[in-house]
Protein backbone atom coordinates (compact mmCIF):
# COMPACT_ATOMS: atom_id res chain seq x y z
CA UNK A 1 0.00 0.00 0.00
CA UNK A 2 1.48 3.13 -0.88
CA UNK A 3 -0.02 6.55 -0.09
CA UNK A 4 1.52 9.38 -1.19
CA UNK A 5 0.13 12.32 -0.59
CA UNK A 6 -1.11 14.12 -3.60
CA UNK A 7 1.32 13.13 -5.99
CA UNK A 8 0.53 13.47 -10.18
CA UNK A 9 2.83 11.74 -11.98
CA UNK A 10 3.90 12.98 -15.30
CA UNK A 11 2.62 11.93 -18.66
CA UNK A 12 5.44 9.99 -19.73
CA UNK A 13 5.63 8.14 -16.88
CA UNK A 14 1.80 6.68 -16.59
CA UNK A 15 2.70 3.21 -17.17
CA UNK A 16 6.32 2.35 -15.05
CA UNK A 17 4.42 2.55 -11.24
CA UNK A 18 1.21 1.52 -10.24
CA UNK A 19 -0.39 4.37 -8.04
CA UNK A 20 -2.54 3.26 -5.56
CA UNK A 21 -3.37 5.10 -2.64
CA UNK A 22 -5.69 3.42 -0.27
CA UNK A 23 -8.73 4.92 1.25
CA UNK A 24 -8.30 5.37 5.14
CA UNK A 25 -10.78 3.63 6.26
CA UNK A 26 -10.12 0.34 5.06
CA UNK A 27 -6.17 0.94 5.92
CA UNK A 28 -6.99 1.38 9.73
CA UNK A 29 -10.44 -0.07 10.53
CA UNK A 30 -8.68 -3.80 9.63
CA UNK A 31 -8.89 -6.27 12.31
CA UNK A 32 -5.36 -7.43 11.79
CA UNK A 33 -4.52 -3.48 12.09
CA UNK A 34 -5.96 -3.36 15.16
CA UNK A 35 -4.06 -6.31 16.18
CA UNK A 36 -0.59 -5.93 15.06
CA UNK A 37 -1.00 -1.88 16.90
CA UNK A 38 -1.98 -3.01 19.91
CA UNK A 39 1.02 -5.64 19.41
CA UNK A 40 2.90 -3.03 19.19
CA UNK A 41 1.69 -0.79 21.73
CA UNK A 42 2.00 -3.78 24.43
CA UNK A 43 5.63 -4.13 23.36
CA UNK A 44 6.43 -0.69 23.75
CA UNK A 45 4.70 -0.47 27.39
CA UNK A 46 6.30 -3.05 28.47
CA UNK A 47 9.37 -1.62 27.14
CA UNK A 48 8.72 1.45 28.59
CA UNK A 49 8.24 -0.16 32.17
CA UNK A 50 11.54 -2.24 32.07
CA UNK A 51 13.41 0.78 30.96
CA UNK A 52 11.87 3.28 33.89
CA UNK A 53 12.65 0.47 36.38
CA UNK A 54 11.04 1.22 39.87
CA UNK A 55 10.08 4.85 39.19
CA UNK A 56 6.25 5.48 38.14
CA UNK A 57 5.60 5.83 34.37
CA UNK A 58 4.38 9.07 33.47
CA UNK A 59 1.65 9.47 31.33
CA UNK A 60 3.28 11.60 29.01
CA UNK A 61 5.51 8.68 28.31
CA UNK A 62 2.96 6.28 27.92
CA UNK A 63 1.26 9.07 25.02
CA UNK A 64 4.56 9.27 23.55
CA UNK A 65 4.81 5.27 23.05
CA UNK A 66 1.35 4.97 22.23
CA UNK A 67 2.15 7.71 19.33
CA UNK A 68 5.11 6.49 18.16
CA UNK A 69 3.40 2.52 18.22
CA UNK A 70 1.16 3.78 15.72
CA UNK A 71 3.63 5.90 13.72
CA UNK A 72 4.97 2.91 12.82
CA UNK A 73 2.39 0.67 12.07
CA UNK A 74 1.25 3.76 9.71
CA UNK A 75 4.98 2.39 8.07
CA UNK A 76 5.74 6.07 8.27
CA UNK A 77 4.49 6.71 4.82
CA UNK A 78 2.12 9.56 5.95
CA UNK A 79 3.96 13.15 7.40
CA UNK A 80 2.53 13.11 10.28
CA UNK A 81 3.61 9.40 11.19
CA UNK A 82 6.92 10.90 10.33
CA UNK A 83 6.44 13.43 12.35
CA UNK A 84 5.79 11.67 15.09
CA UNK A 85 8.43 9.15 15.15
CA UNK A 86 11.54 11.89 14.48
CA UNK A 87 9.86 14.74 16.37
CA UNK A 88 11.72 13.83 19.27
CA UNK A 89 15.30 13.42 17.62
CA UNK A 90 17.07 16.70 17.59
CA UNK A 91 18.01 16.29 13.87
CA UNK A 92 14.23 15.94 12.89
CA UNK A 93 14.80 18.07 9.57
CA UNK A 94 17.37 16.26 8.42
CA UNK A 95 15.83 12.76 9.04
CA UNK A 96 12.35 13.85 8.12
CA UNK A 97 13.94 14.78 5.08
CA UNK A 98 15.96 11.79 4.68
CA UNK A 99 12.65 9.62 5.32
CA UNK A 100 10.89 11.06 2.39
CA UNK A 101 14.13 10.48 -0.12
CA UNK A 102 13.93 6.75 1.08
CA UNK A 103 10.12 6.76 0.08
CA UNK A 104 10.10 8.69 -2.94
CA UNK A 105 11.21 6.43 -5.81
CA UNK A 106 10.72 9.03 -8.53
CA UNK A 107 12.85 12.26 -8.96
CA UNK A 108 10.97 15.02 -8.36
CA UNK A 109 8.25 16.21 -10.27
CA UNK A 110 8.87 18.74 -12.99
CA UNK A 111 8.07 21.95 -12.90
CA UNK A 112 4.46 22.11 -13.98
CA UNK A 113 2.24 25.47 -14.44
CA UNK A 114 -0.85 23.90 -12.35
CA UNK A 115 0.45 21.55 -10.59
CA UNK A 116 -0.82 21.08 -7.12
CA UNK A 117 -0.95 24.44 -5.37
CA UNK A 118 2.14 24.31 -2.42
CA UNK A 119 1.37 27.21 -0.65
CA UNK A 120 0.72 27.32 2.95
CA UNK A 121 -2.37 28.64 2.17
CA UNK A 122 -4.96 26.65 -0.03
CA UNK A 123 -6.41 29.75 -2.41
CA UNK A 124 -7.82 32.42 -0.43
CA UNK A 125 -9.20 33.54 -3.98
CA UNK A 126 -11.37 30.33 -4.27
CA UNK A 127 -12.25 30.03 -0.97
CA UNK A 128 -13.50 32.01 2.11
CA UNK A 129 -11.67 33.45 5.18
CA UNK A 130 -13.60 31.27 7.29
CA UNK A 131 -12.20 28.18 5.55
CA UNK A 132 -8.53 28.89 5.58
CA UNK A 133 -8.46 30.16 9.23
CA UNK A 134 -9.86 26.01 9.76
CA UNK A 135 -7.00 24.51 7.29
CA UNK A 136 -4.73 26.81 9.25
CA UNK A 137 -5.66 25.45 12.49
CA UNK A 138 -5.71 21.97 11.59
CA UNK A 139 -2.56 21.98 10.17
CA UNK A 140 -1.51 22.50 13.27
CA UNK A 141 -3.32 19.95 15.24
CA UNK A 142 -2.17 17.42 12.74
CA UNK A 143 1.52 16.68 13.84
CA UNK A 144 3.59 17.95 10.59
CA UNK A 145 1.30 19.16 8.60
CA UNK A 146 2.12 22.89 8.56
CA UNK A 147 2.99 24.23 5.32
CA UNK A 148 0.84 21.37 3.36
CA UNK A 149 -1.27 22.41 0.03
CA UNK A 150 -5.48 21.84 1.13
CA UNK A 151 -5.58 18.67 -0.67
CA UNK A 152 -2.84 17.12 0.73
CA UNK A 153 -3.23 18.62 4.66
CA UNK A 154 -6.83 16.99 3.86
CA UNK A 155 -5.60 13.39 3.13
CA UNK A 156 -3.05 13.46 5.66
CA UNK A 157 -5.85 14.35 8.04
CA UNK A 158 -8.18 11.64 7.21
CA UNK A 159 -5.66 9.50 7.64
CA UNK A 160 -4.98 10.74 11.08
CA UNK A 161 -8.48 10.80 11.71
CA UNK A 162 -8.58 6.87 11.03
CA UNK A 163 -5.43 5.98 12.91
CA UNK A 164 -6.38 8.50 15.97
CA UNK A 165 -9.77 6.12 16.13
CA UNK A 166 -8.03 2.73 15.88
CA UNK A 167 -5.62 4.25 19.06
CA UNK A 168 -7.98 5.35 20.81
CA UNK A 169 -9.95 1.94 20.61
CA UNK A 170 -7.50 -0.20 21.73
CA UNK A 171 -5.93 1.46 24.33
CA UNK A 172 -9.34 1.60 25.36
CA UNK A 173 -9.63 -2.32 25.32
CA UNK A 174 -5.53 -2.59 26.94
CA UNK A 175 -6.83 -0.57 29.52
CA UNK A 176 -10.24 -2.21 30.24
CA UNK A 177 -8.27 -5.45 29.82
CA UNK A 178 -5.55 -4.69 32.44
CA UNK A 179 -8.01 -3.02 35.25
CA UNK A 180 -10.33 -6.25 35.05
CA UNK A 181 -7.08 -8.53 35.19
CA UNK A 182 -6.09 -6.09 38.27
CA UNK A 183 -9.31 -6.26 39.88
CA UNK A 184 -9.43 -9.99 39.94
CA UNK A 185 -6.31 -10.47 41.44
CA UNK A 186 -6.03 -12.23 44.51
CA UNK A 187 -5.28 -9.93 47.02
CA UNK A 188 -8.60 -8.45 47.93
CA UNK A 189 -7.29 -6.31 50.38
CA UNK A 190 -5.50 -3.87 47.95
CA UNK A 191 -8.56 -4.60 45.03
CA UNK A 192 -10.92 -1.99 46.82
CA UNK A 193 -8.76 0.86 46.26
CA UNK A 194 -7.49 -0.17 42.76
CA UNK A 195 -11.27 -0.62 41.92
CA UNK A 196 -11.55 3.07 42.79
CA UNK A 197 -9.15 4.12 41.09
CA UNK A 198 -9.56 2.71 37.88
CA UNK A 199 -13.51 3.54 38.20
CA UNK A 200 -12.23 7.20 38.21
CA UNK A 201 -10.66 6.39 34.63
CA UNK A 202 -13.32 4.50 33.35
CA UNK A 203 -15.59 7.38 33.80
CA UNK B 1 -7.29 -22.77 -48.58
CA UNK B 2 -10.12 -24.32 -51.35
CA UNK B 3 -12.75 -22.41 -50.79
CA UNK B 4 -15.84 -22.09 -52.29
CA UNK B 5 -15.37 -18.73 -54.31
CA UNK B 6 -19.17 -18.64 -55.54
CA UNK B 7 -20.14 -18.82 -52.15
CA UNK B 8 -18.05 -16.35 -51.00
CA UNK B 9 -18.06 -14.04 -53.60
CA UNK B 10 -21.97 -14.23 -53.27
CA UNK B 11 -21.73 -13.79 -49.40
CA UNK B 12 -19.22 -11.01 -50.05
CA UNK B 13 -21.79 -9.23 -51.76
CA UNK B 14 -23.51 -8.64 -48.42
CA UNK B 15 -20.65 -8.57 -46.06
CA UNK B 16 -18.02 -7.04 -48.08
CA UNK B 17 -19.59 -3.37 -46.56
CA UNK B 18 -19.50 -4.82 -43.17
CA UNK B 19 -15.73 -6.41 -43.63
CA UNK B 20 -14.10 -3.03 -44.83
CA UNK B 21 -15.93 -1.22 -42.35
CA UNK B 22 -14.66 -3.84 -39.87
CA UNK B 23 -11.12 -3.53 -41.47
CA UNK B 24 -11.05 0.05 -41.44
CA UNK B 25 -12.24 0.54 -37.96
CA UNK B 26 -9.44 -1.99 -36.83
CA UNK B 27 -6.96 0.01 -38.97
CA UNK B 28 -7.76 2.86 -37.09
CA UNK B 29 -7.70 1.43 -33.53
CA UNK B 30 -4.54 -0.16 -34.64
CA UNK B 31 -2.95 3.42 -35.91
CA UNK B 32 -4.20 5.51 -32.40
CA UNK B 33 -3.78 3.07 -30.36
CA UNK B 34 -0.01 2.12 -31.51
CA UNK B 35 1.33 -0.94 -31.25
CA UNK B 36 3.23 -0.29 -28.35
CA UNK B 37 -0.18 0.49 -26.36
CA UNK B 38 -0.90 -2.71 -26.07
CA UNK B 39 -0.50 -3.36 -22.10
CA UNK B 40 1.99 -6.52 -21.58
CA UNK B 41 -0.39 -7.91 -19.18
CA UNK B 42 -3.05 -8.11 -21.84
CA UNK B 43 -3.75 -11.88 -22.12
CA UNK B 44 -6.63 -12.14 -24.60
CA UNK B 45 -4.58 -10.40 -27.40
CA UNK B 46 -2.60 -12.77 -29.40
CA UNK B 47 1.16 -11.37 -30.40
CA UNK B 48 1.00 -9.03 -32.87
CA UNK B 49 3.52 -10.24 -34.83
CA UNK B 50 1.60 -13.65 -35.53
CA UNK B 51 -0.30 -12.62 -38.82
CA UNK B 52 -1.47 -16.00 -39.83
CA UNK B 53 -3.06 -16.89 -36.71
CA UNK B 54 -4.65 -13.67 -36.25
CA UNK B 55 -7.12 -14.54 -38.69
CA UNK B 56 -8.18 -17.30 -36.49
CA UNK B 57 -9.23 -14.11 -34.69
CA UNK B 58 -11.61 -12.93 -36.77
CA UNK B 59 -12.91 -16.23 -37.12
CA UNK B 60 -14.43 -15.55 -33.59
CA UNK B 61 -16.57 -12.59 -35.58
CA UNK B 62 -17.79 -14.21 -38.43
CA UNK B 63 -16.92 -18.11 -38.63
CA UNK B 64 -16.60 -19.04 -42.35
CA UNK B 65 -16.99 -16.11 -44.32
CA UNK B 66 -14.67 -13.96 -42.76
CA UNK B 67 -11.56 -15.45 -43.75
CA UNK B 68 -12.66 -16.15 -47.47
CA UNK B 69 -13.71 -12.53 -47.63
CA UNK B 70 -10.03 -11.46 -45.83
CA UNK B 71 -8.52 -13.99 -48.22
CA UNK B 72 -10.59 -12.87 -51.07
CA UNK B 73 -10.08 -9.15 -50.76
CA UNK B 74 -6.92 -8.00 -49.62
CA UNK B 75 -3.52 -9.61 -48.61
CA UNK B 76 -1.99 -6.59 -47.88
CA UNK B 77 -3.99 -5.41 -44.85
CA UNK B 78 -3.82 -8.29 -42.91
CA UNK B 79 -0.88 -6.54 -40.89
CA UNK B 80 -3.39 -4.76 -40.07
CA UNK B 81 -6.20 -6.85 -39.66
CA UNK B 82 -3.59 -8.98 -37.45
CA UNK B 83 -3.22 -5.81 -35.07
CA UNK B 84 -5.91 -4.75 -35.32
CA UNK B 85 -7.55 -8.20 -34.80
CA UNK B 86 -5.41 -8.84 -31.72
CA UNK B 87 -7.40 -6.71 -29.46
CA UNK B 88 -10.42 -8.72 -29.94
CA UNK B 89 -10.06 -11.51 -27.61
CA UNK B 90 -10.97 -15.06 -28.57
CA UNK B 91 -13.85 -14.85 -26.13
CA UNK B 92 -15.92 -12.74 -27.90
CA UNK B 93 -19.52 -14.05 -29.03
CA UNK B 94 -19.18 -14.05 -32.48
CA UNK B 95 -22.36 -12.35 -33.13
CA UNK B 96 -21.77 -9.70 -35.99
CA UNK B 97 -23.09 -6.29 -35.51
CA UNK B 98 -25.03 -4.88 -38.10
CA UNK B 99 -24.47 -2.67 -41.22
CA UNK B 100 -26.15 0.86 -39.89
CA UNK B 101 -23.70 0.37 -36.49
CA UNK B 102 -20.54 -0.74 -37.67
CA UNK B 103 -20.35 2.16 -40.28
CA UNK B 104 -21.34 4.50 -37.52
CA UNK B 105 -19.38 3.70 -35.81
CA UNK B 106 -16.31 3.71 -38.48
CA UNK B 107 -17.63 7.27 -38.81
CA UNK B 108 -17.18 8.18 -35.14
CA UNK B 109 -13.69 6.25 -35.54
CA UNK B 110 -12.24 8.26 -38.02
CA UNK B 111 -13.27 11.40 -36.65
CA UNK B 112 -11.58 10.20 -33.80
CA UNK B 113 -8.74 9.92 -35.65
CA UNK B 114 -8.15 13.53 -36.53
CA UNK B 115 -8.18 14.14 -32.42
CA UNK B 116 -4.85 13.77 -30.70
CA UNK B 117 -3.66 10.44 -30.98
CA UNK B 118 -5.76 9.12 -28.14
CA UNK B 119 -6.09 5.40 -26.83
CA UNK B 120 -9.12 7.19 -24.79
CA UNK B 121 -11.14 7.98 -28.06
CA UNK B 122 -10.94 4.72 -29.09
CA UNK B 123 -11.86 2.96 -26.15
CA UNK B 124 -14.63 5.50 -25.94
CA UNK B 125 -15.81 4.33 -28.57
CA UNK B 126 -16.90 0.61 -28.12
CA UNK B 127 -18.04 1.45 -24.65
CA UNK B 128 -20.66 3.34 -25.28
CA UNK B 129 -24.02 2.93 -24.10
CA UNK B 130 -25.81 1.33 -27.11
CA UNK B 131 -26.75 -2.16 -26.98
CA UNK B 132 -25.54 -3.37 -30.16
CA UNK B 133 -22.30 -3.11 -29.99
CA UNK B 134 -21.80 -6.38 -28.14
CA UNK B 135 -18.67 -7.66 -29.48
CA UNK B 136 -16.64 -4.09 -28.83
CA UNK B 137 -17.34 -3.37 -25.31
CA UNK B 138 -16.26 -6.63 -24.51
CA UNK B 139 -13.11 -6.31 -26.31
CA UNK B 140 -12.02 -2.62 -25.28
CA UNK B 141 -13.21 -3.02 -21.30
CA UNK B 142 -10.38 -5.57 -20.83
CA UNK B 143 -8.36 -3.02 -22.54
CA UNK B 144 -9.34 -0.26 -20.95
CA UNK B 145 -9.11 -1.95 -17.35
CA UNK B 146 -5.76 -2.73 -18.21
CA UNK B 147 -5.06 0.99 -18.66
CA UNK B 148 -5.67 3.13 -16.24
CA UNK B 149 -8.43 5.44 -17.79
CA UNK B 150 -12.48 4.89 -17.33
CA UNK B 151 -14.52 4.84 -20.30
CA UNK B 152 -16.81 8.01 -20.56
CA UNK B 153 -19.40 9.09 -22.70
CA UNK B 154 -18.47 10.80 -25.80
CA UNK B 155 -20.16 14.72 -26.63
CA UNK B 156 -19.35 16.45 -29.83
CA UNK B 157 -19.57 19.53 -28.39
CA UNK B 158 -16.34 18.31 -26.34
CA UNK B 159 -13.99 17.00 -28.90
CA UNK B 160 -12.11 20.32 -29.10
CA UNK B 161 -11.90 20.70 -25.37
CA UNK B 162 -10.43 16.81 -24.87
CA UNK B 163 -7.88 17.34 -27.47
CA UNK B 164 -7.10 19.95 -25.62
CA UNK B 165 -7.12 18.67 -22.22
CA UNK B 166 -5.93 15.42 -23.27
CA UNK B 167 -2.68 17.20 -24.31
CA UNK B 168 -2.14 18.85 -20.96
CA UNK B 169 0.19 17.23 -18.57
CA UNK B 170 -1.52 14.61 -16.26
CA UNK B 171 -3.16 15.41 -13.34
CA UNK B 172 -5.57 13.67 -10.91
CA UNK B 173 -8.85 14.49 -11.86
CA UNK B 174 -11.37 12.65 -9.40
CA UNK B 175 -14.75 13.55 -11.28
CA UNK B 176 -17.71 13.57 -9.86
CA UNK B 177 -21.00 12.29 -10.58
CA UNK B 178 -23.27 14.82 -12.42
CA UNK B 179 -25.65 13.43 -15.20
CA UNK B 180 -23.55 14.65 -18.09
CA UNK B 181 -20.02 14.35 -16.36
CA UNK B 182 -17.88 11.80 -16.44
CA UNK B 183 -17.84 9.51 -13.53
CA UNK B 184 -14.96 8.20 -12.34
CA UNK B 185 -14.71 6.97 -8.93
CA UNK B 186 -11.38 5.69 -8.56
CA UNK B 187 -9.50 8.96 -9.75
CA UNK B 188 -7.73 9.31 -6.52
CA UNK B 189 -5.70 5.81 -7.41
CA UNK B 190 -4.81 6.43 -10.84
CA UNK B 191 -1.78 8.12 -12.15
CA UNK B 192 -3.62 11.04 -14.51
CA UNK B 193 -7.41 11.08 -15.82
CA UNK B 194 -7.77 13.16 -18.92
CA UNK B 195 -9.95 15.91 -17.86
CA UNK B 196 -13.03 16.12 -19.87
CA UNK B 197 -14.91 19.21 -19.77
CA UNK B 198 -18.98 19.07 -19.66
CA UNK B 199 -20.84 21.03 -21.56
CA UNK B 200 -21.29 25.01 -21.74
CA UNK B 201 -18.30 24.93 -19.48
CA UNK B 202 -15.24 26.97 -20.39
CA UNK B 203 -12.49 24.97 -21.84
CA UNK B 204 -9.43 26.77 -21.53
CA UNK B 205 -6.51 25.37 -19.48
CA UNK B 206 -6.45 27.37 -16.94
CA UNK B 207 -10.17 26.45 -15.57
CA UNK B 208 -9.21 23.12 -16.62
CA UNK B 209 -6.42 23.04 -14.02
CA UNK B 210 -8.79 24.92 -11.49
CA UNK B 211 -11.80 22.28 -11.78
CA UNK B 212 -9.55 19.53 -11.50
CA UNK B 213 -7.80 21.14 -8.10
CA UNK B 214 -11.15 22.25 -6.73
CA UNK B 215 -12.74 18.33 -7.82
CA UNK B 216 -9.24 17.18 -5.75
CA UNK B 217 -10.16 18.66 -3.05
CA UNK B 218 -14.12 18.45 -2.66
CA UNK B 219 -12.98 14.90 -2.81
CA UNK B 220 -10.73 15.23 -0.40
CA UNK B 221 -13.60 16.66 1.95
CA UNK B 222 -15.70 13.87 1.16
CA UNK B 223 -13.46 11.29 2.35
CA UNK B 224 -13.30 13.54 5.85
CA UNK B 225 -17.11 13.82 5.78
CA UNK B 226 -17.69 10.05 5.66
CA UNK B 227 -14.59 9.62 8.30
CA UNK B 228 -15.81 11.89 11.11
CA UNK B 229 -19.27 10.93 12.26
CA UNK B 230 -22.17 13.27 11.66
CA UNK B 231 -20.73 15.46 9.23
CA UNK B 232 -22.40 13.94 6.35
CA UNK B 233 -25.50 16.05 7.24
CA UNK B 234 -23.26 19.15 7.27
CA UNK B 235 -23.25 21.44 4.67
CA UNK B 236 -20.78 24.05 3.49
CA UNK B 237 -17.05 23.27 4.33
CA UNK B 238 -16.53 25.79 7.29
CA UNK B 239 -18.84 24.22 9.50
CA UNK B 240 -17.71 20.79 8.32
CA UNK B 241 -14.15 21.79 9.09
CA UNK B 242 -15.09 23.04 12.51
CA UNK B 243 -16.80 19.53 13.13
CA UNK B 244 -13.21 17.72 12.11
CA UNK B 245 -11.36 19.62 14.09
CA UNK B 246 -13.45 19.16 16.95
CA UNK B 247 -13.34 15.01 16.57
CA UNK B 248 -9.63 15.35 16.06
CA UNK B 249 -9.71 17.59 19.16
CA UNK B 250 -11.55 14.90 21.33
CA UNK B 251 -9.43 11.82 19.84
CA UNK B 252 -6.53 13.46 21.34
CA UNK B 253 -7.76 14.35 24.27
CA UNK B 254 -9.41 10.64 24.74
CA UNK B 255 -5.66 9.34 23.93
CA UNK B 256 -4.43 11.25 26.91
CA UNK B 257 -6.91 10.66 29.38
CA UNK B 258 -6.37 6.53 28.11
CA UNK B 259 -2.84 7.00 28.87
CA UNK B 260 -3.36 8.23 32.13
CA UNK B 261 -5.29 5.46 32.92
CA UNK B 262 -2.57 3.39 31.34
CA UNK B 263 -0.02 5.33 33.44
CA UNK B 264 -1.79 4.03 36.79
CA UNK B 265 -2.69 0.63 35.69
CA UNK B 266 1.08 -0.25 34.98
CA UNK B 267 2.71 -1.25 37.73
CA UNK B 268 0.40 -3.32 39.16
CA UNK B 269 0.43 -5.37 36.06
CA UNK B 270 3.03 -8.46 35.31
CA UNK B 271 3.29 -8.06 31.38
CA UNK B 272 4.86 -11.42 31.29
CA UNK B 273 1.55 -12.67 32.74
CA UNK B 274 -0.20 -11.19 29.57
CA UNK B 275 1.95 -12.06 27.22
CA UNK B 276 0.96 -14.91 26.67
CA UNK B 277 -2.72 -13.63 26.15
CA UNK B 278 -1.73 -11.60 23.46
CA UNK B 279 -0.05 -14.55 21.45
CA UNK B 280 -3.03 -16.71 21.86
CA UNK B 281 -5.72 -14.01 20.73
CA UNK B 282 -3.36 -13.52 18.20
CA UNK B 283 -3.48 -16.74 17.08
CA UNK B 284 -6.58 -17.48 17.52
CA UNK B 285 -8.61 -13.81 16.54
CA UNK B 286 -6.42 -12.85 13.45
CA UNK B 287 -9.06 -12.39 11.68
CA UNK B 288 -12.03 -11.22 13.99
CA UNK B 289 -11.99 -7.79 14.88
CA UNK B 290 -10.87 -8.30 18.23
CA UNK B 291 -12.33 -5.36 20.15
CA UNK B 292 -14.47 -6.41 22.75
CA UNK B 293 -14.20 -10.47 22.39
CA UNK B 294 -10.30 -9.37 22.76
CA UNK B 295 -11.04 -8.12 26.29
CA UNK B 296 -13.25 -10.44 27.42
CA UNK B 297 -11.04 -13.13 26.31
CA UNK B 298 -8.24 -11.47 28.37
CA UNK B 299 -9.92 -11.05 31.55
CA UNK B 300 -11.44 -14.83 31.19
CA UNK B 301 -8.44 -16.06 30.71
CA UNK B 302 -7.03 -13.89 34.04
CA UNK B 303 -9.62 -15.32 36.19
CA UNK B 304 -9.25 -18.63 35.18
CA UNK B 305 -5.43 -18.37 36.18
CA UNK B 306 -6.34 -16.47 39.35
CA UNK B 307 -8.68 -18.84 40.33
CA UNK B 308 -7.12 -22.26 40.17
CA UNK B 309 -4.69 -20.95 41.68
CA UNK B 310 -6.40 -19.95 44.43
CA UNK B 311 -8.26 -23.11 44.66
CA UNK B 312 -4.89 -25.21 44.54
CA UNK B 313 -2.50 -23.23 46.78
CA UNK B 314 -3.87 -20.54 48.97
CA UNK B 315 -0.96 -20.47 51.56
CA UNK B 316 1.91 -20.99 49.28
CA UNK B 317 0.86 -17.36 48.24
CA UNK B 318 2.59 -15.82 51.56
CA UNK B 319 5.52 -18.47 52.04
CA UNK B 320 6.70 -18.18 48.04
CA UNK B 321 6.43 -14.40 47.95
CA UNK B 322 9.30 -13.90 50.43
CA UNK B 323 11.39 -17.24 48.47
CA UNK B 324 10.88 -15.87 44.80
CA UNK B 325 11.56 -12.28 45.26
CA UNK B 326 14.64 -11.89 44.20
CA UNK B 327 13.46 -14.50 41.18
CA UNK B 328 10.83 -11.89 40.25
CA UNK B 329 12.32 -9.41 39.69
CA UNK B 330 15.37 -11.01 37.87
CA UNK B 331 12.39 -12.45 35.79
CA UNK B 332 10.91 -8.91 35.19
CA UNK B 333 13.91 -8.15 33.93
CA UNK B 334 14.76 -10.13 31.61
CA UNK B 335 11.47 -10.69 29.39
CA UNK B 336 12.57 -13.26 27.27
CA UNK B 337 12.70 -16.68 28.82
CA UNK B 338 9.16 -16.34 30.69
CA UNK B 339 7.82 -15.46 27.19
CA UNK B 340 8.72 -18.93 26.43
CA UNK B 341 7.34 -20.35 28.53
CA UNK B 342 3.91 -18.51 28.87
CA UNK B 343 3.49 -19.54 24.88
CA UNK B 344 3.21 -23.28 25.77
CA UNK B 345 0.97 -22.50 28.46
CA UNK B 346 -1.84 -20.63 26.78
CA UNK B 347 -5.04 -22.15 28.22
CA UNK B 348 -4.02 -23.91 30.73
CA UNK B 349 -2.33 -22.68 34.23
CA UNK B 350 -0.31 -25.30 36.08
CA UNK B 351 2.22 -25.16 38.22
CA UNK B 352 4.92 -22.19 38.92
CA UNK B 353 5.21 -19.90 35.88
CA UNK B 354 1.60 -19.05 36.69
CA UNK B 355 2.65 -18.43 40.19
CA UNK B 356 5.34 -16.13 39.56
CA UNK B 357 2.97 -13.85 37.21
CA UNK B 358 0.53 -13.79 40.43
CA UNK B 359 3.42 -12.88 42.38
CA UNK B 360 3.99 -9.70 40.88
CA UNK B 361 0.44 -9.11 41.46
CA UNK B 362 1.02 -9.30 45.01
CA UNK B 363 4.34 -7.84 45.37
CA UNK B 364 3.43 -4.49 43.08
CA UNK B 365 0.09 -4.05 44.65
CA UNK B 366 1.91 -2.58 47.75
CA UNK B 367 3.55 -0.27 45.32
CA UNK B 368 0.96 0.66 43.56
CA UNK B 369 -1.11 1.92 46.59
CA UNK B 370 0.67 4.93 47.07
CA UNK B 371 0.91 5.57 43.44
CA UNK B 372 -3.29 5.72 43.00
CA UNK B 373 -3.60 7.83 46.12
CA UNK B 374 -1.29 10.11 44.57
CA UNK B 375 -3.38 9.78 41.68
CA UNK B 376 -6.58 10.29 43.31
CA UNK B 377 -5.10 13.38 45.29
CA UNK B 378 -4.49 14.93 42.13
CA UNK B 379 -7.72 14.56 40.66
Amino acid sequence: MISSPCSTSAAGRKKQRTYFRSPPESKWRSGSQQLIYGRRLFDALRAARSGGGRSAISSRDIKNAADSALALTAQAQTRWSRALLFGCCSRRKVLLKAAGKIRRRRPPRPARKFGGNASPEPTPMLKGKKVTDRLCVLSRIVPGCQKLSAPCLLEEAADYVAALELQVKTMRALADALCASSLSSPSRESAPSTAGACDEFAS
Amino acid sequence: MALSSGAGSGNSGTYTPEITETLRFEEEIQSLMGVNLIPPGFECSPPVNAGSSSFTALLGLQPNQAVELLHELDPAPSPAIAAGASFRPFGCSPTFPSNASLIERATRLSVFATADGSPEGSSAIPSNSEGDHSPYPKSEPPDSDSKPRRPAKRKDADKSSKAKSLTKKGKCFPGDDDGDSFANLDADKLPYVHVRARRGQATDSHSLAERARREKINARMKLLQELVPGCSKISGTALVLDEIINHVQSLQRQVEILSMRLAAVNPRIDFTGLDNLFTAECGRAAAAGPGPGWTDGVIRRNQQQHHHYEHQQPIWHVDHQQQQQQQETAGWERDETPLHHHVFISGSSSGSPPGTSLFGYDSAASAALPLSSQLKSEI
